[in-house]
C-alpha cells in the first residue's frame, strides 16, 4: 500500500512535469504540439552528449538540454506554427511529423540502440520498506520546483500575466498593450525549455532510445484531453490521476498495461466527456 | 493640427468596404461622440483606430502617423481603448484585469489604481473577484479601468451604455465626464443612444452605413431635424 502511494507520488511529480510544457501550449493556442515528445527525446539526448559522452557537470548538461530545447522550441513557432495561422488540424499534422523526422535525426547522429543515462544522484534510500532511487527522488522534487517556479510566474509577473490574457482573450490582451506573437514565442521557448528537462529526467527514469518521444507525448495529450483545460494546478492534479492509475494497474494487475491504460482513458474521457473534467480556459 | 485626426480612412472586412472615406477630427480635452445604429460601423471605426482591421488613409495622434503600427504599439503611443464587449480575462480577478493592462505603463501603476479606485471605489472592494462572476456594469468598469492602466491621452469608449440598465447609464455617464475633468482625458464614445451622447459629448458625429454624414456641436445639432428623424423617432 505505502509502495503504491510512494510510487505514485514519484510518477506523477514527473507526469506534471512533462505534460506542464504541452499544456501550457494548448491554454495559449488551443492547439496541440504533437512534436512536443521530441523536445524532451532532443532534452534527453543533449544530456547524454555533453554531460556523459563529453563530460561537462551534470548541471551544465542539463542548462544546455535546456536551451536547445527553447531554441527547438522557437524553431517550430516560427517556421511551421506562425505560418499556418491556427489552423489547428494542419499543425497537429505538421508536428506529429516533425517528430518522427527529429526522431529519424537522432538516429542518424547516436544510432538506433537505446543507451543507459547514469543516474544523476546514485544510490538507494528506503522509505518504510520501498526502495527509492536518489535519481527518482531528484526529478520529483525538481519537478515540483519547477511546476512552482513556473505557477509563480505565470501568477506574479507582468510576462505571466500576458500569456494568462494571450490564453483567455487576444483581443483583450492586444488592446492592453500586448504583442500576442512575442508572448506565443516566449510560450513557444518555456515550452521547449520544460520539454527538454523533463527529458532528462524520463530518460534517467527509463532509458535513452529514438522512439522515446511516443509515451510521454501519450501522457501529455492524456492530461490536457482528461483536464480539458490547460491550467498548472489542473495539470498537477489530472497528473496524479494518471500517474496513480498506472501505478495501481502495473502493480495489481500486469506491467505491461501501463501505458495501454493511459490511451483507453484518452478515449473513454473523449467519448464520454468531451470538453474533459474541468473545461475552464485558464492558465 | 489637431490632437487626434482621420484622414479619408476607409476599413476592409476581406472585399467588403465598411468604412469609406472618414475625415474628422478630436481636439485635446474634449468628449466627442460618434452615433450611428447598428451596423453603421461605429465599433469597426474604433478597431481602425487600435489597427484591428484592415485600412487606407490616416490616422495621427498629435501629428504622428499610427497607420502601419501593430495594436500594442499604438496603445503605447497613448490610445485606451474599452471595447463593447469589454474582452476582458474572465479567469482573473479585478486586480490582475487592471494589472494586465499596466503591461507597457509599469511606471504609473500607483498613481493609475488610484485614479481608478477613486473613480470605481467597487473595483477596489471587489478587486479579488473574477470577473466572470461580475455583472455587465461591473465589467464595464473593469474594462474602462483596464484602459486607464494604459496610460493613454485618448480613450476610445465603444458603446459605453449598451445592456446597461438607466441609473448605471447615468453612473457611467457621471464618471467618464469625471475622467474628462479630473484627468483631463480626451474621449471619444460611440453611442446609439442619442440622449445619451448629447448629454457627454461637446460635439457629436453621425455615422450611417460606414459614411460620415452630420457633425456638429451639440448646440448645432440638437434641433436638426435628422438627427431628430433618425435618432428620436419624432
Amino acid at each position: 500500500m505505502l509502495q503504491i502511494i510512494i510510487q505514485g507520488l514519484l510518477l506523477s511529480g514527473l507526469y506534471a512535469l512533462i505534460a506542464v510544457g504541452f499544456t501550457l501550449i494548448f491554454s495559449i493556442g488551443r492547439v496541440l504540439n504533437l512534436a512536443y515528445g521530441a523536445y524532451l527525446m532532443i532534452g534527453g539526448y543533449s544530456y547524454f552528449y555533453f554531460s556523459q559522452i563529453l563530460g561537462l557537470p551534470k548541471i551544465a548538461g542539463v542548462v544546455i538540454a535546456a536551451l536547445i530545447g527553447v531554441v527547438t522550441g522557437l524553431l517550430i513557432y516560427r517556421l511551421v506554427v506562425k505560418t499556418l495561422k491556427g489552423d489547428s488540424v494542419a499543425i497537429e499534422i505538421a508536428t506529429l511529423i516533425l517528430a518522427v523526422v527529429l526522431q529519424a535525426g537522432v538516429v542518424l547522429l547516436f544510432g538506433d540502440a537505446s543507451k543507459i543515462l547514469l543516474p544523476i544522484i546514485p544510490g538507494v534510500v528506503r522509505v518504510e520498506g520501498a526502495a527509492v532511487t536518489y535519481n527518482v527522488l531528484v526529478a520529483t522534487v525538481a519537478s515540483w520546483v519547477i511546476l512552482i517556479s513556473l505557477y509563480l510566474f505565470v501568477r506574479r509577473t507582468h510576462m505571466g500575466r500576458a500569456m494568462q490574457a494571450v490564453s483567455m482573450d487576444v483581443k483583450g490582451a492586444a488592446i492592453s498593450g500586448i504583442d500576442p506573437d512575442r508572448v506565443n514565442m516566449v510560450t513557444w521557448g518555456i515550452s521547449g525549455a520544460l520539454g527538454a528537462i523533463a527529458g532528462v529526467f524520463f530518460a534517467s527514469y527509463t532509458q535513452l532510445y529514438p522512439g522515446m518521444w511516443v509515451s510521454p507525448l501519450i501522457i501529455a495529450v492524456a492530461v490536457v484531453i482528461v483536464g480539458g483545460i490547460g491550467s498548472i494546478i489542473g495539470t498537477l492534479i489530472v497528473a496524479h490521476v494518471i500517474g496513480y492509475m498506472e501505478v495501481i494497474v502495473t502493480s495489481a494487475i500486469a506491467p505491461e498495461l501501463r501505458g495501454v491504460v493511459t490511451m483507453l482513458l484518452i478515449i473513454g474521457v473523449l467519448v464520454l466527456r468531451p470538453k474533459g473534467l474541468f473545461g475552464r480556459e485558464e492558465l | 493640427m489637431s490632437f487626434l485626426e482621420f484622414d479619408n480612412l476607409s476599413a476592409f472586412y476581406g472585399k467588403a468596404q465598411a468604412l469609406r472615406d472618414i475625415s474628422f477630427s478630436v481636439e485635446q480635452g474634449e468628449i466627442v461622440a460618434i452615433i450611428g445604429a447598428n451596423g453603421a460601423g461605429k465599433s469597426t471605426l474604433l478597431d481602425s483606430i487600435m489597427g484591428l482591421t484592415k485600412t487606407t488613409g490616416d490616422i495621427r495622434l498629435e501629428g504622428k502617423s499610427l497607420a502601419g503600427l501593430s495594436t500594442a504599439d499604438i496603445v503605447k503611443s497613448g490610445v485606451g481603448y474599452a471595447p463593447e464587449r469589454f474582452n476582458l480575462f474572465p479567469f482573473m480577478s479585478v486586480r490582475d484585469n487592471l494589472m494586465v493592462g499596466a503591461f507597457t505603463a509599469r511606471d504609473d501603476i500607483e498613481q493609475n489604481l488610484e485614479a481608478i479606485h477613486r473613480l470605481f471605489p467597487r473595483l477596489e472592494e471587489r478587486e479579488n473577484q473574477e470577473t466572470s462572476t461580475q455583472s455587465g456594469g461591473e465589467r464595464q468598469m473593469v474594462s474602462l479601468g483596464r484602459a486607464l492602466m494604459t496610460s493613454p491621452r485618448v480613450l476610445l469608449v465603444d458603446e459605453p451604455t449598451i445592456g446597461l440598465a438607466p441609473k448605471l447609464c447615468d453612473e457611467i455617464a457621471e464618471v467618464l465626464a469625471r475622467m474628462n475633468r479630473e484627468l483631463k482625458m480626451t474621449i471619444v464614445i460611440t453611442e446609439q443612444n442619442a440622449n445619451f451622447a448629447m448629454k457627454l459629448a461637446s460635439r457629436l458625429y453621425v455615422l450611417e452605413s460606414g459614411e460620415m454624414r452630420i457633425s456638429g456641436t451639440v448646440d448645432e445639432l440638437r434641433d436638426d431635424p435628422r438627427l431628430m428623424e433618425a435618432y428620436f423617432g419624432h
